[in-house]
């Protein structure tokens, strides 16, 4: 991943934009050109929203390159009201990860880049009651 | 209703064993493959070379047709590659069936080859990962194992199901591979052996996973003019069909199923004029245990979250109807990326000919199923003799 890459994402990446469908209201991230339920192209871009559950989780011994010096990555699916996210969960010990969990969005650094850049991203910790 | 114009036949096959050959370059790993697939059928040199591959750039060439033709003597014959991540080879398998029964050529060398040795491990797996959604998932640094692995624990959690349980998918195609001559990884191995093996992504661990391989596999197809000149035991390509899914896991309309699976089954099963009930073998696409498990279920083998439990109670082992992966599957033959959805071909077509040189479960009906990315390109192909 190069830092122009993440740059020219940024604004999804970091508001987690998603679309929802104006024909037949189905929402989704990432954001796609049609819907991918009816292929109807009248579409808005919407906020997933920060807050969520954990649907599915793991924790990633062997990361991609460029990601060793983070591991383990706890990485989960959170879902949102209006659709699921790939994320990294932060704040939170790997044996500590629940299903169904509670998470709420905050904006931490990524791993460098393979240009030499520290990006900051989105990634997920245990809602604070 | 799909027209047929003219049937299709694979009347030559010929792999290179699954391995790590630092000591050879891909077009010679392309050249051992192709060259067993034209005697064995009886020497009939293609009009056209479709080449299944998905990481040749870390190999560091492109352009693997020219290559290829060229370097085993076919130059100025017609070709080109195709590329659909780990299901390139299915890809490549619908390219040529395509030219074939268009009337476009007589015959096509369907050639696939995958050289991951060429690089490290974190190389590879980054190289892998862009069949994934690449500007929305490798930010997080996960890796194909890791997206897999966000699939297994949310069908174990919904379905109920036990680490032993999936672990009989491991198990049984090392014991079925442990017999396979051209397998990558041949031993046997016990449940033990899975709950010890160290954790790549949780819940999967080493010994869910395929090894990364090197390979090369070609099938020789032919119109049945041709076919029967050539080959005393032609067989028919019955069905074909592919589907796509999302790249991306998170905008999936399932996780504890691959739609791709489903659709493209029905799809091939359907020119078939055949069902699920109909396949005496198959080979499944397991680069994970879970891979594996969830395409029982997809393509009709097993209902819905109980694959993992019929193969626990004994089910699709050998002289079963299905029986799968008599070759060992991904787990045990091994993964050559590109290549793996022709090695499927060949050991299906060399089952139902009764030559294949590991474990034989005879039968009429095969069936091959190879998965691009996360389930995102699924190609079926249903073989009979
Ligand atoms: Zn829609």
């Amino acid at each position: 991943m190069s830092f122009q890459r993440i740059w020219r994402l940024k604004d999804i990446l970091l508001d987690l934009v998603g679309i929802r469908c104006k024909d037949c209201g189905y929402t989704c991230y990432p954001p796609k050109a049609a819907c991918p339920k009816c292929s109807s192209r009248n579409i808005e871009r919407i906020a997933l929203g920060s807050v969520g559950k954990i649907v599915s989780y793991t924790v990633v011994n062997v990361p991609i390159e460029g990601f060793e010096n983070m591991s383990p990555l706890v990485i989960a699916l959170v879902e949102t009201s209006n659709g699921k996210v790939l994320t990294q969960l932060t704040n939170v010990k790997p044996e500590e990860v629940r299903l169904g969990m509670e998470v709420e969005a905050t904006i931490r650094r990524s791993a460098m880049t393979l240009d030499g850049y520290v990006p900051y991203i989105v990634k997920f910790k245990p809602k604070e009651s | 209703m799909i027209a047929v114009l003219s049937k299709v036949f694979v009347v030559g096959v010929g792999m290179s064993n699954v391995g790590r050959f630092y000591e050879r370059p891909l077009r010679d790993l392309a050249a051992e493959a192709l060259f067993k697939a034209i005697d064995d059928a009886s020497n009939l040199l293609p009009d056209f070379i479709v080449v299944s591959n998905m990481l040749s750039s870390q190999a560091e060439q492109e352009n693997l047709a020219s290559l290829i033709a060229d370097y085993c003597g076919l130059r100025g014959i017609s070709g080109f590659k195709v590329e659909a991540a780990c299901g390139a080879g299915g890809a490549a398998m619908i390219a040529g069936y395509s030219l074939i029964s268009s009337g476009l050529a007589n015959s096509v060398a369907v050639v696939g080859v995958e050289k991951l040795s060429e690089r490290s491990t974190p190389e590879v797996a980054r190289g892998l990962a862009y069949a994934a959604d690449a500007d929305f998932e490798i930010p997080y640094g996960i890796s194909f194992s890791g997206l897999n692995a966000l699939v297994m624990r949310h069908y174990m959690d919904k379905y109920d199901v036990k680490r032993d349980e999936m672990s009989a998918w491991p198990i049984l195609m090392h014991e079925n591979g442990y017999h396979n001559p051209y397998a990558h990884l041949r031993m046997r191995i016990t449940n033990e052996d899975v709950l010890k093996s160290p954790i790549i992504a949780d819940p999967i661990r080493l010994l869910d996973s395929c090894p990364m391989s090197d390979g090369a596999a070609a099938v020789i197809l032919a119109s049945e003019d041709v076919a029967k000149k050539c080959n005393d035991t032609p067989i028919l390509v019955a069905g074909i069909g592919n589907a796509l899914d999302s790249t991306d896991i998170s905008s999936r309309f399932e996780l504890d199923s691959f739609l791709a699976a489903r659709v493209s089954s029905e799809r091939a099963l359907k020119m078939a004029k055949l069902t699920p009930k109909d396949i005496d073998i198959a080979e499944l696409h397991d680069a994970y245990t879970i891979n594996g498990v969830v395409t029982l279920e997809d393509v009709g083998f097993a209902p819905k979250g109980k694959g993992a439990k019929y193969l626990y109670d004994g089910r699709f082992r050998p002289g079963d109807k299905p029986s799968i992966n008599p070759s060992g599957g991904l787990k045990s033959r091994g993964h050559p990326v590109g290549a793996t959805g022709i090695y499927q071909v060949c050991e299906v077509v060399m089952q139902l000919r009764k030559d294949f040189p590991g474990v034989k479960v005879g039968g009429e009906v095969g069936l091959t199923q190879n998965i691009g990315g996360v389930g995102s390109n699924i190609t079926t192909i249903i073989l009979r003799s």
